[in-house]
């Protein structure tokens, strides 16, 4: 059995081919952004690839069709596993495969039964009858697991996809899926095996490909290679450093301005730090690590367990964004769709939602005020179309709806500005103006925390950075040490020691 | 509705409203001239309509902030039969009995809020359950049996007293409807409704307190939809049945008039707008055919064809944003402002709360 593809899908995947044979496990290895997720979707059928073509025994793939990828039998542990939290188990098992059925009626004692057996081939003891929703990340994983390897003679498997599964797994959980993972693979089914975790590929892995920027670098049998070379080849030769930090290389730190300690909530665990003004703090980790978690909980988007977030001494409640707001806090979340612009209301609206209180007089909000704070700052910060305050947030690009909320943000002149992925989405130019606000803003005296899974970004504007393992602050890198390698290595455990896997 | 409006020209897509009503005046006055077209007809349907107008302008106010109020008629109703029989059976005096009347229905927004916010119920689902259970209590209140009018001349006068051929009705509305405009248009009460009915999430992380402003919005529809109860009982009598009749023509008039004026937000003067241009056309067939179904027929219609409508712009303005490839720096080709529609076009908001 072979399996080739090429794409030609622009920027995000370039010209890749590659070959898996039965019976092989294959690691797919790759920062974030480098392809991988675009590979998975367009083998899924979610993406249409530009060019390209996938065979699977020699038939070829009908790309473009999810059922089509399963009748040949393809199988798919997505990322975001894509189980229906308000279904049980067994339905969301029946939905790809189907039910038994009898006379178009389900039979339900037979289908429990059914999934009842699957669940435990991978080992999990769950009443199929369970609704997802109830389920813990791991025992989800499981689910989306057991789905992927259930058994339909219609559809033999034939191929098993796997998109970081064990990224919400604790280790032992991660050593029972590799182990099944391991078996699929004997039994003579191809295995594609997406992780960001190393160890996990020296373990199962027959080969491994390296993916940077799109770009298939390399495939080499994982036996014989080096941990460290693999790092390297992941991140890119030290040479490949980008362009000259834009801050400066130590932070004319100030007094502490945010003071975290003992936060936790969900997978974060005991998290403390601080930032000073003046400085850039980044925030750096793989997914699963809790990083996209954290500054929504320091600033009250998500609830606290337990731990406090001082600003300046005072103590700011969890859940309260207001609260935050008022003492001098902004946040900007990696969400714009969903949790950061107002897409229906005007740039002028979203730019003074924040805080009305300076375009008030006698309980009337002035316009022409507002008007005129909404257009100082679309010409700060070359917002385009010029001049086009009135304009719905959705008719912008979305660089241009980012400098809008950050200009929304800016505008107060907070103490404490946290942001989620930045610049996420958005283009090279309004990028490096981005980021260039940052650096200015700091050396203003705002402290900055900074979230990303974009390592460059990192390691360009931040004094700091702290690297975030399973929920926990695992490493600090400051100084010389705030690189592109050191970052990456950081997050990808290889840095101190490289023991970091324990539980 | 506005099937041929929004593709020639944004100004009338936005006012297409208006060449409508327009249109209904110049054929209806044609085809009857002599009828249709006095002043006694105008005189009619402004003060038939002002109460229904009043329902909208309730209703517009949680629908901006994103949630459905669909207590409105029978709060409407209880607070007229309230009134009635306040004076009726315990010979309350006037003004003591439309505080009365209107508290409860800024209680039943507390109660409203309370399920929402607190409990976490769908507005939809609330606001349906709490309907049912404002009848039930009206039927208690009133034994059902329609009580007495009240037989003060100045409670009849309150709404018919004459001014300038118009009812005085007429004028309660405009000053309500000015006073709304105003909160909703210049004050940041107004801003955070928008706000929290455009993103929820977006506007809680913008510090605006979005639970407090759903429950506040769901008391002034209480509180506004009693006072317009109060007065259809001055002007009609305390029916036992009117109030669900008119719970329709609020939706329709509210999400028709979120098509005018300022397309995508539900606001003042569109909904005004609606009103009356459903009720010109209704009144014009009315004239011409003499049938009875036609009322019902329009508000339904104008209901789904008014959403439908704005589904399609949302569309249509969305639409090229997902080609998110577009360079940066060039104006979006469809330059129009106030765009989206509220989520409400699409499908009912969820708890505002709970978020993880």
């Amino acid at each position: 059995m072979g399996l080739a593809k090429s794409f030609a899908a622009v920027r995000a995947l370039v010209d890749f081919d590659l070959g898996i044979a039965a019976g092989e496990v294959h690691a797919v290895l790759g920062e974030n952004g480098s392809g991988k997720s675009t590979l998975i979707k367009l083998l899924s059928g979610f993406h249409q690839p530009d060019a390209g073509r996938v065979e699977l025994d020699g038939a070829r793939l009908d790309l473009g069709s999810t059922t089509g990828a399963y009748d040949m039998g393809c199988r798919f542990v997505h990322q975001d596993l894509g189980l229906i939290g308000s279904l049980s188990i067994v339905d969301n098992l029946g939905l790809s495969t189907g039910f038994p059925t009898r006379l178009a009626t389900v039979r339900d004692r037979d289908a429990r039964r059914q999934a009842g057996e699957d669940l435990r081939k991978v080992g999990l003891d769950l009443d199929p009858r369970m609704l997802v929703d109830r389920l813990s990340p791991a025992q989800r994983t499981g689910v989306a697991v057991a789905r992927a390897m259930r058994e339909d003679p219609a559809a033999p498997e034939k191929v098993l996809v796997l998109d970081e599964p064990t990224a919400t797994l604790p280790a032992h959980e991660v050593d029972h899926l590799l182990r099944m993972v391991k078996r699929a693979a004997n039994n003579g089914v191809a295995v594609l095996y997406v992780s960001h975790r190393l160890d996990e590929v020296f373990r199962i892995a027959d080969n491994v490909t390296v993916l940077r920027d799109g770009v298939k670098l390399t495939t080499t049998p994982v036996e014989g290679l080096d941990r460290r070379e693999l790092v390297n080849l992941m991140i890119g030769a030290e040479s490949e450093l980008p362009e000259a930090r834009v801050g400066p290389s130590a932070a004319a730190a100030g007094p502490p301005v945010l003071k975290v300690t003992g936060l936790s909530s969900g997978p974060l665990e005991d998290v403390a730090f601080a930032a000073a003004s003046g400085e850039i703090v980044g925030i750096a980790g793989i997914t699963g690590s809790g990083r996209d978690l954290l500054l929504g909980a320091v600033f009250g988007k998500r609830a606290r367990d337990s731990g406090t977030v001082e600003i300046g001494g005072v103590d700011i409640p969890s859940r309260r964004p207001d609260r935050a707001i008022a003492n001098g806090v902004a946040y900007l979340p990696a969400d714009r769709l969903q949790d950061s612009g107002v897409m229906t209301m005007t740039a002028r609206e979203n730019i003074t939602l924040a805080d009305l209180k300076p375009f008030q007089r006698a309980g009337s909000l002035s316009r022409r005020r507002e008007r005129k704070e909404a257009g100082r700052l679309f010409r700060e910060l070359s917002v385009r179309p010029r001049d086009a305050v009135e304009q719905t947030l959705e008719t912008f690009s979305g660089g241009n709806q980012q400098k809008v909320l950050f200009g929304k943000w800016l505008r107060l002149r907070p103490s404490v500005f946290l942001l989620d992925e930045p610049t996420q989405g958005v283009d090279v130019g309004a990028r490096a103006s981005l980021h260039q606000l940052l650096v200015s803003a700091a050396a203003e005296g705002m402290a900055v925390v900074i979230s990303s899974s974009d390592v460059d970004e990192l390691a360009f504007v931040c004094h700091r950075v702290l690297i975030m393992q399973e929920g926990r602050i695992a490493h600090e890198l400051a100084g010389d040490g705030v690189s592109v390698a050191g970052i990456s290595r950081g997050t990808l455990g290889t840095s101190e020691g490289g023991s970091s896997n324990d539980a | 509705m506005t099937l041929d409006g929004g593709r020639l020209n944004f100004g009338f897509d936005r006012f297409s409203g208006l060449y409508l009503w327009a249109l209904f005046i110049i054929v209806f006055g044609i085809l009857k001239p002599s009828t249709f077209l006095t002043l006694d007809t105008a005189h009619s349907v402004a003060s038939q309509q002002a109460i229904s107008a009043m329902l909208g302008l309730a209703l517009i106010v949680p629908l901006a902030a994103g949630v459905y109020d669909l207590s409105i008629g029978a709060t409407a109703n209880l607070a007229a039969v309230t009134a009635a029989w306040l004076q009726t059976n315990h010979g309350m005096p006037i003004l003591p009995a439309i505080a009365i009347s209107i508290l409860a229905g800024v209680a039943i927004g507390i109660v409203n809020g309370f399920v929402t916010v607190v409990l976490g119920v769908n507005p939809f689902i609330a606001t349906l359950g709490m309907a049912t259970i404002v009848s039930a209590v009206q039927n208690i209140v009133s034994g059902q049996e329609q009580p007495l009018p009240p037989t003060a001349p100045f409670w009849s006068k309150l709404t018919q007293h004459q001014v300038f051929g118009f009812q005085i009705v007429v004028l309660y509305l405009v000053v309500l409807a000015v006073i709304l405009w105003w909160v909703l248009d210049h004050t940041p009460a107004g801003r955070y409704l928008y706000a929290v009915g455009g993103n929820s999430d977006a506007a809680r992380l913008s510090g605006v307190r979005t639970q407090r402003w759903v429950w506040l919005s769901l008391i002034a529809s209480g509180g506004v939809s009693a006072l317009a109860g109060v007065l259809f009982c001055s002007l009609s009598g305390p029916s036992l049945t009117f109030g669900p009749a008119l719970l329709l023509p609020a939706f329709a008039a509210a999400f028709l008039g979120s098509t005018q004026l300022k397309p995508g937000r539900f606001n003042v003067w569109g909904t005004l707008l609606a009103v009356y241009i459903l009720a010109t056309g209704v009144r014009g067939m009315e004239l011409l055919t003499s049938v009875s179904w036609l009322n019902d027929m329009f508000n339904g219609v104008a209901l789904i064809a008014a959403v439908a409508f704005a589904v399609w712009r949302q569309d249509r303005v969305r639409h090229p944003r997902f080609g998110d490839a577009a360079p940066d720096d060039t104006a979006p080709g469809h330059g129009d402002p106030g765009s989206g529609e509220p989520s409400l076009a699409a499908s009912p908001r969820t708890d505002p709360g709970a978020s993880s």
